[in-house]
Order: C-alpha cells, then sequence, then structure tokens
C-alpha cells in the first residue's frame, strides 16, 4: 500500500471483498478455458516485435533527420542546437516574443543552470514543487510557458519521453500554453522499443507513476473532421536538440 | 485427367452464356470441361444465413459431383471460397470431410485456374472497349484472386482498363442480405453504380454473376448503357471463337 | 431529437431513418474515408504489415489464453503498487463499486475520459443520479453529452453532428452565441473543461492496455484530457475491460504501432501514457488514491468458446468500422448498441448473452469481409457473424417463413433432377411478369430488391439443358492441349498427392 497512515474502514472493505473476488474472477476463466489454474509464466514465443523490426536501427544523423521530420509533421516545432547555454538562449528569446508572464520548469539541475531566472527578470518564474506550501497544479495552470527535461526520445515516431518525479510535475508538460522540451542528442533513440524495453527491465518497483510519451501537439478532428491544435494539452510544442 | 466445371446455380439457371464461354475457351487451350450433372448449388444461401442443416444437403450434391475430378473450375469466386466451409459443415462426418479437403484442394475460380494452373494470362483475345472493373468481395479478399483477373485484362489487345474507384467496396449483395435489408443494400449498389459511372466505361466486367447480376440490376433501373459481363465472356468474344 | 439517436424499433428501422438523413450519410461517409485512406497510407508506409498483424494476433491471443495467469499477475503487481484493484462481474456490480467509492471520497464532480466500458455501464446516468456532476472531457464525448446521446463511432464519437448542431450545443452551455467556427469552439471547450478538470474530485478513465508484469495501465489520446483526469484529480477511478491486458512493455510497441495507424492513420497518437500505480508520496501531482475495476459483463463468456474467443483480442481501434460499407451507410446508432460497426455487431450478442434480441444487427452485413481484413489483429468478424446466425437458428429463433423457405431450398438442392424441374416451371410462372427481358415487380420478396434494380429473369434454356449439344460442339472443335501444360497440370496433381491429399481420376 502507498499509504502508510491507516486506511478507512470502508477502503478496508472493498480490500477484503477484492481478495475474494479476486479467487473467483480468475478461477472462473481458467474453468471456461478448461484446465487448472495457471500459475507459472507460459511461454511467450512471440513476445515483442517481429525479429526484422528489433535490428532496425538509424545512425545519429539519421535519427535527428527523422525525429525532426515527423515532430514537425503533425504541428510540433524541432530546433537543433549545440549547447545548454544556446538552449537558455532561445527559451528567454522566446519567452519575450510571447510576452509570457508566467514560466514554470522541473526542479531540475539542468534547467536550474539554464539560469531563466536571471535572463527574465519580468516573468515570474517557478521551479516544480520547490515549495511544499505552493498550489503546484495552479502555478502550472496559469503558466504560459512549461519546461522540461525529456528523459529520452524515438525517431521513428517523432516522440519524446518525460517521466513523473517528487521533482519533475506531469503537469509541467501538461498545462501550460507553451511546451518546451530540451532533449539532449544522446537520449535520441531509434524506436519506440528502445524506450520501452528498459521499463521491463528496470522492474515495477522502479517504474515512475507516470511515463509520458509526447508526439507533438494537443489536437482533435471531432468537430466535422476539421483538425484543431490544443484541445486540452499544449497547442504549441518545442523540442530543443542539444547536443 | 478429368477438368470438371462447377456450373454455380445462378449461371446454370439465369447466365447459361457464362458457362458456355468457359468450356469453349478452355477447349480453345485443349482442356474439355465436363459436366456431373448431380451437382445443384454450392449452399452459399442457406450457410450465410444460419442454416447449416440444409447447406449441408446441397453441398454433398456437389461433393458427389466431383468426386472423382482432378479439377474443378468454378465461374465464381463467392462458391469456390464456399467450398472452404465445407471442411468446417463436414467435421463430424468422417466420409464426407475426406471428400471435403479433396475438394477444396482441387477447386480453382476460372482466373484462378487460367493463370495458376493453366500459365495462361494471353488467351489472345481483342477487345477494343473502355472497361472497369469490379473484384467481387470473396473473391478477392477470402480467395485471394487479385493479380489473376488483371494479368489477363491486361493482355487483351485494344482493351483500355479504367481502374473503378473504391473498386474494392462491397456491392450490396450478400445473397439474402440483398432481400433483408433491401434498403442498405440498394443503398449500397447505387453508390457502386455511382462509381462506375464515374469512369465512363463502356463495360463493366467481374468474376461472380451474383455481383454482376445486382449492379446490373441497378443500371438497368437507371438507364444506363453499360455493358455487364463475366470475364469469361468478355474473352470469348475477344477471341471471336465462334 | 435526433432521429440517429432512437434507439427503438429494429436496426432495419433505424437504419431507414439513418439512410435517409443525408447528412448523417455524408458525414460518416467523409469521416470513414478519410479514416481508412489515413490507415491505408500509414500502414503501407511502415511496411510488412501483414507481420505485424500476425504479432498483435498472437500476442492477444497468447495472452487470452493465458488470461487467469496474466490477470492474476496484473492484479498482483497493481496491488503491490499502490492500486486498489476491484472485480465487477457485470453492470450493477461495477456501477456499485464506482458509488461506493464516489460516496466515501463524498464527491461533488468527475470528470471523464473516454472510456467505452464506461459508456457500457451507463455509469454517467448512476452518478448522476446521485447527484454528482459528471463531465465528459474528451471533445467529441463533450459534444454528445450536452445532446444526451451516446456515440456513433468508437474512435470519433460525434462525427454524426454538422458544426451548426454543435455551435448550437455549445452556446447554450456557454450562455452565449458562439459561431460555427472549429478554433473557437474547441476554445470555448478547452477554457470550459481546465476549471472542470482542476475542481473535480475523482477522474474516471477507461484503460487501453494494461500491462501484466509492471501493474501499470496504458493510456493512448490525442486531446491531453486522459492526461489531465490522470494528473489533476486527488482520486483516479480506471474502468478495465478484463480482457485489456498484455504482457510486457515489449508487447506494447506492437500494439502501439498497430493501434494508432489503424484508428486514426497516425504513426502514434499525441500522447501515451504509462501509469503504474497512484502518485509516489513526494510527488506533487497524481492522484493520491488509484483504483482499477476490472470489468467482465459477459467478457468471460467468450472464453473457451472456439467461434468467439477471439473476439478478446480486439482492440477498440475502429479500424473495422471505417471500412464497412454498412456502417457507413447507416451510421453507429442504427446498431443499438455502445458498440457500432461491425466489432458491434458481433460484440453486443455476444456480451449480452441474447442472440435472439440482437439478430437484427448480424443480419446487417453482406459478409463482404472488409472488417477482418482490415481489423489489426486478425479477428475474423465476418465469419463470427455467420456464427450469430447460425446460433439463432439452433436456438430456435430463426424467422418462421425464412426456416420454411430454406427447407424448400433443401429440398430442391438436393436432387438436381429436382433442380431442373423447378427451373422449367419457374420459366413458365415468370412468362406473365417478363417485360424487354427484365422483371420489375414489386411484390413479396422481390419488393425490396426491385426497388431498386430490373431483375434478369430465369433464361430460356439453362446451362445444364444445353450441355449435350455444347459438348458434342466444343469436342467437334476442340484443340489438343499442348504437352508443357499437360505438365504443368500432372506437376500440380503430384504435390497434391505428395501433401497427402488424394482423391480425384487417375490416369
Amino acid at each position: 500500500m502507498s499509504n502508510s497512515q491507516s486506511t478507512p474502514d470502508w477502503l478496508n472493505k472493498l480490500e477484503e471483498q477484492s481478495r475474494i473476488s479476486q479467487q473467483a474472477f480468475i478461477d472462473n476463466i481458467s474453468t471456461r478455458l478448461r484446465r487448472p489454474r495457471m500459475t507459472e509464466a507460459p511461454d511467450h514465443p512471440y513476445r515483442g516485435t517481429p525479429a526484422f523490426w528489433s535490428e532496425f536501427e538509424w545512425d545519429s544523423q539519421q535519427r535527428i533527420d527523422k525525429f525532426t521530420t515527423h515532430f514537425q509533421e503533425v504541428g510540433g516545432h524541432v530546433v537543433r542546437l549545440q549547447t545548454m547555454e544556446q538552449a537558455a538562449g532561445f527559451i528567454a528569446d522566446h519567452a519575450v516574443q510571447m510576452n509570457a508572464r508566467y514560466l514554470i520548469r522541473q526542479q531540475q539541475l539542468e534547467l536550474a543552470e539554464l539560469r531563466l531566472e536571471e535572463r527574465l527578470p519580468d516573468v515570474q518564474i517557478s521551479s516544480w514543487n520547490s515549495d511544499p506550501d505552493e498550489a503546484w497544479k495552479a502555478r502550472a495552470a496559469e503558466a504560459d510557458i512549461g519546461v522540461v527535461m525529456a528523459d529520452g526520445a524515438a525517431a521513428y515516431t517523432g516522440t519524446v519521453m518525460v517521466t513523473s518525479a517528487p521533482h519533475q510535475g506531469r503537469s509541467v508538460s501538461l498545462l501550460p500554453t507553451v511546451c518546451i522540451v530540451i532533449l539532449p542528442v544522446d537520449r535520441l533513440y531509434t524506436r519506440l522499443g528502445e524506450l520501452l524495453i528498459p521499463m521491463d527491465e528496470i522492474g515495477r518497483e522502479n517504474l515512475p507513476a507516470g511515463m509520458h510519451f509526447i508526439s507533438g501537439p494537443s489536437r482533435s478532428s471531432d468537430i466535422e473532421n476539421d483538425l484543431t491544435i490544443g484541445v486540452h494539452g499544449p497547442g504549441i510544442i518545442y523540442t530543443l536538440l542539444v547536443g | 485427367m478429368k477438368v470438371s466445371l462447377f456450373i454455380t446455380c445462378l449461371s446454370d439457371a439465369i447466365y447459361p452464356r457464362v458457362g458456355e464461354a468457359m468450356v469453349r475457351l478452355l477447349a480453345a487451350h485443349g482442356v474439355q470441361l465436363d459436366f456431373p450433372p448431380v451437382q445443384t448449388c454450392c449452399g452459399q444461401p442457406s450457410y450465410n444465413s444460419g442454416y447449416w442443416e440444409e447447406t449441408r444437403t446441397a453441398a454433398k450434391t456437389i461433393l458427389k459431383a466431383f468426386e472423382s475430378s482432378d479439377f474443378v473450375v468454378s465461374p465464381s469466386g463467392s462458391c469456390t471460397y464456399m467450398v472452404h466451409h465445407y471442411p468446417e459443415l463436414f467435421k463430424d462426418d468422417p466420409y464426407w470431410l475426406k471428400l471435403a479437403h479433396e475438394l477444396e484442394a482441387k477447386t480453382y475460380e476460372f482466373t484462378q485456374f487460367l493463370v495458376q494452373v493453366l500459365g495462361i494470362t494471353d488467351v489472345g483475345a481483342h477487345f477494343p472497349y473502355k472497361v472497369t472493373y469490379h473484384p467481387s468481395c470473396h473473391g478477392s479478399r477470402l480467395l485471394g484472386v487479385k493479380e489473376e483477373p488483371i494479368a489477363l485484362l491486361s493482355q487483351v489487345r485494344g482493351l483500355e482498363l479504367v481502374p473503378l474507384p473504391f473498386a474494392e467496396d462491397c456491392c450490396g449483395f450478400g445473397g439474402t442480405f440483398a432481400v433483408k435489408m433491401s434498403d442498405i443494400s440498394g443503398a449500397m449498389v447505387e453508390e457502386k453504380v455511382d462509381h462506375i459511372k464515374e469512369t465512363e466505361a463502356q463495360v463493366l466486367v467481374g468474376l461472380d454473376m451474383a455481383c454482376l447480376m445486382n449492379i446490373a440490376g441497378n443500371l438497368r433501373h437507371r438507364g444506363e448503357q453499360v455493358r455487364v459481363m463475366h470475364l469469361a465472356e468478355l474473352l470469348y468474344e475477344g477471341v471471336g471463337v465462334s | 431529437m435526433n432521429p440517429a439517436q432512437s434507439t427503438q424499433g429494429t436496426v432495419k428501422e433505424r437504419a431507414g431513418v439513418a439512410l435517409n438523413n443525408d447528412f448523417l450519410r455524408n458525414a460518416v461517409k467523409f469521416t470513414t474515408e478519410r479514416l481508412r485512406s489515413g490507415k491505408q497510407a500509414a500502414s503501407a508506409e511502415h511496411g510488412n504489415w501483414e507481420e505485424w498483424r500476425e504479432r498483435g494476433r498472437q500476442i492477444r491471443l497468447h495472452t487470452i489464453a493465458h488470461l487467469d495467469y496474466y490477470l492474476n499477475l496484473f492484479v498482483d503487481n497493481a496491488r503491490k503498487n499502490g492500486v486498489h484493484v476491484h472485480f465487477a462481474p457485470d453492470t450493477a456490480a461495477a456501477t456499485d463499486i464506482v458509488m461506493t467509492i464516489a460516496r466515501n471520497k463524498q464527491a461533488e464532480s468527475v470528470v471523464k475520459s473516454k472510456s467505452m466500458v464506461s459508456e457500457e455501464l451507463h455509469i454517467n446516468r448512476a452518478l448522476e443520479l446521485a447527484g454528482i456532476e459528471t463531465i465528459e472531457s474528451d471533445l467529441g464525448e463533450y459534444i454528445i453529452q450536452l445532446a444526451g446521446e451516446g456515440p456513433s463511432h468508437i474512435v470519433i464519437p460525434a462525427i454524426h453532428k454538422n458544426r451548426y448542431q454543435i455551435a448550437e450545443l455549445l452556446s447554450e452551455d456557454a450562455g452565449e452565441e458562439l459561431p460555427p467556427d472549429t478554433t473557437i469552439l474547441a476554445g470555448y471547450v478547452r477554457r470550459k473543461l481546465r476549471e472542470k478538470f482542476l475542481g473535480a474530485d475523482i477522474g474516471m478513465t477507461g484503460c487501453n492496455f494494461a500491462i501484466a508484469e509492471t501493474g501499470s495501465m496504458v493510456l493512448f489520446e490525442n486531446e491531453g484530457n486522459a492526461r489531465m483526469v490522470t494528473t489533476l484529480p486527488k482520486t483516479q477511478i480506471t474502468l478495465m475491460g478484463m480482457e485489456r491486458i498484455i504482457p510486457s512493455w515489449e508487447d506494447l510497441e506492437v500494439m502501439a504501432t498497430l493501434l494508432p495507424r489503424s484508428a486514426t492513420g497516425q504513426r502514434l497518437t499525441m500522447y501515451m501514457s504509462g501509469i503504474t500505480g497512484p502518485k509516489r508520496t513526494a510527488d506533487g501531482d497524481g492522484p493520491e488514491e488509484m483504483h482499477i475495476i476490472i470489468v467482465d459483463n459477459g467478457r468471460s463468456e467468450q472464453l473457451g468458446d472456439s467461434e468467439f474467443q477471439e473476439l478478446l483480442n480486439c482492440i477498440r481501434c475502429g479500424a473495422c468500422l471505417n471500412v464497412c460499407p454498412v456502417y457507413r451507410h447507416i451510421g453507429g446508432h442504427s446498431y443499438g448498441g455502445t458498440y457500432s460497426g461491425p466489432i458491434g455487431a458481433v460484440l453486443t450478442p455476444a456480451l449480452n448473452r441474447n442472440v435472439a434480441e440482437w439478430d437484427d444487427i448480424a443480419n446487417a452485413s453482406s459478409l463482404c469481409g472488409a472488417c477482418s481484413e482490415a481489423c489489426p489483429v486478425k479477428i475474423p468478424l465476418h465469419d463470427m457473424l455467420v456464427y450469430l446466425r447460425r446460433r439463432k437458428v439452433e436456438r430456435g429463433h430463426g424467422n418462421r417463413w425464412e426456416a420454411l423457405g430454406m427447407k424448400g431450398f433443401a429440398v430442391l438442392m438436393a436432387n438436381s433432377k429436382r433442380l431442373n424441374l423447378a427451373l422449367k416451371m419457374g420459366r413458365i410462372a415468370q412468362k406473365p411478369v417478363v417485360h424487354n427481358k427484365g422483371i420489375t415487380l414489386k411484390i413479396g420478396p422481390l419488393k425490396g430488391w426491385n426497388t431498386y434494380r430490373v431483375t434478369s429473369p430465369i433464361a430460356d434454356h439453362s446451362f445444364r439443358e444445353n450441355w449435350q449439344e455444347l459438348s458434342e460442339d466444343t469436342r467437334r472443335t476442340a484443340r489438343p492441349m499442348n504437352a508443357e501444360t499437360w505438365d504443368r497440370m500432372e506437376q500440380i496433381l503430384r504435390q497434391r498427392r505428395a501433401s497427402g491429399i488424394q482423391g480425384g481420376h487417375h490416369e
């Protein structure tokens, strides 16, 4: 259980119920499949992608080019930079251009080192979860720009991956109008699987609560098939490819 | 070498000229078709509606008819595909099941027979018209007949093959569907004919008389002058064998 | 009241209404064409599509065949992650659990992201009856919620509404006039829902896939509302069909390849989220309390049924809807249940265990097979429709007249001489109604058929009647077979015998 505090009675009751139900529920499956309960992991000969796919790989430049093409095709923006210093410069310029009043970033060392607070004295800059008394979701909601580091990326699908942690809020890449993702080039892989397979490898207990694979700006075609960008999530998303 | 004709009830009763075209065309290539008369119907109509007992009755005439044949040729993809259901229908009857497996292995749709078995794509036909082709659902999707008709049509001299928009869309026949859900079926065949009109083709060619009958019915209803032909008829006319 | 939305009457009646609704037909046609060509382009661009389909099929077959193992593994792992897992054999049980949670959390509002299971349960109604504000956050779902309707397509729920209708609905919601402009309408919904996301007590979601080995759940979306629903409210309730499991993250790559391409022609949806348990203690967002309710509601009935177990492979992509010519003409509401299109035609009777009532739907198909061809996990839907029809007949719910007709068919077809006689009689009988080589008579079974067609009459002489003459004539003019052809045919016969299939004429 995640809560170390005592669980309320009603929840305990549901818990008890659930454990009894589990037995019946699973037994029902085995019965219908006309065999005894399977308790050992079965052989899974078709696990994962076909063999020809797992061997598929692009070189570094191809990855950069393809990621850029794919991300931009769906309305995202990609900027190729060499250093974090340049990234900081880009963010500052952009914030000024946009007349941004609020900016929120993850509470990460690399982002602190961008010294955005110095570069943008007129912008209210907050660092996720840096103050226990702050209403962080509200801060993220009012932000014009959210700045995050990507934990990984896949060129084939044009996807960046961000994960949750005490100092990394899911809201930072979700609530602001504009999202800026800084992606160190050495974290850019070819296939989505290269980001997923490590999740199997690091094990259940080490997974973050939220892993988000972002492949472009929020969109919908629900109204008469007319595409609209920025429905709930950020309508403007930048990936700064650094390194 | 016994090569038998599986005429299909539709061609037998309403479009005998399709069967005739097949027989004459194949005869010109040295294949003398024989016709076992005990055959009646493959059983599709009852099978599709869920009446499998009745289907077995009809299917047995087909199994009996071709018991001693080496090859069986049919002018219909859907009837040919129906034969693939026979093992399932007779799974509890070892005698008929054996015949069913054998029949499945030796039955061919007309273009499959020409191209795969005889190795022929050029029958020496001349047919100088604008033609569009409707690939019937069962034949193309389920039986896998895709390249053979195109290969045959492309060798016909003077023939201008115009692609049919959304060709793979169902024409709306579906057997009893056309009667039970007549308005939906009607909407589908009207759409199919709209696409045919777009091509401005003079001739619509196909591989299955069920679809062609359905489409021809709507064409006539709308006073359209497009000629509807089975590929066997087209090739036979093109060869001019009298 | 939108005529396309009535659930009265039979499929045929509802379809009739839909067919007369030009806007609906055009809207459905336009959207499904866009989606299916998107899918074709995306799968062609990716390449080796058949191999991917087979892979997807094998992974799903394997998981379902060992569902007791994998579901149990998932539950144990989810619990270890801190998730409260519940089991609901049916709608009533699921509703009860949801209401218990909502009541005890003293919830005043629930914000929802897309969940077909929640539609199955009609959970919104239960919540609203208890005075709990329930808001759909997916743009299409929000719109139909305002209209009081169910979704008409698995992926694009408001496909049947035009922008004017949508503008009207949203204007009423806003309390001010909104123009029929997509950007403005979507902008209004974004603003309105922001408040709801931030203020809701409970976030309710569906589940695209659950990863057994880590007890995680995965959501695919384009708007970002599912992320909102799983990030902002303090309590999360996820409704999950018991079959939505895959073993590992590695297997997810296959699903992530098949699902978006099949559904909307995208390489990947804008957001794919993997959620493993509630927020960690020090996290600044994410739910403090997370519940997953595993729903059966007729799914386990398909297990052990060799004809329908594969139904559980379904990944709810909607590709079958987009290629179905029937769906294209009649739209989703004509199907009368939560699920529409080919998958709905099979799933609804299967889940409801009541073949008799839902027969109508199984008949609304020409069995063209486009659905099976489109299905990324190769479910043989067109075969399943025939099985449904057969079961209905076997259970004695067949149409009496049709049954009689089929018996007549069998009697006729049992004997070729009988058939020949019938054709002769038919020829005589049709004489009065054949004009200009066509029949336009519109009575009995010909009524519907001849509304759209001129029927070809029975030929003057059947093929079998002409056979004698034809056979003699061709024998006279026949050419001999060339040696090459003979060899080819012999070769085929040899191969056939070698593979163990005997039979045929041996010279």
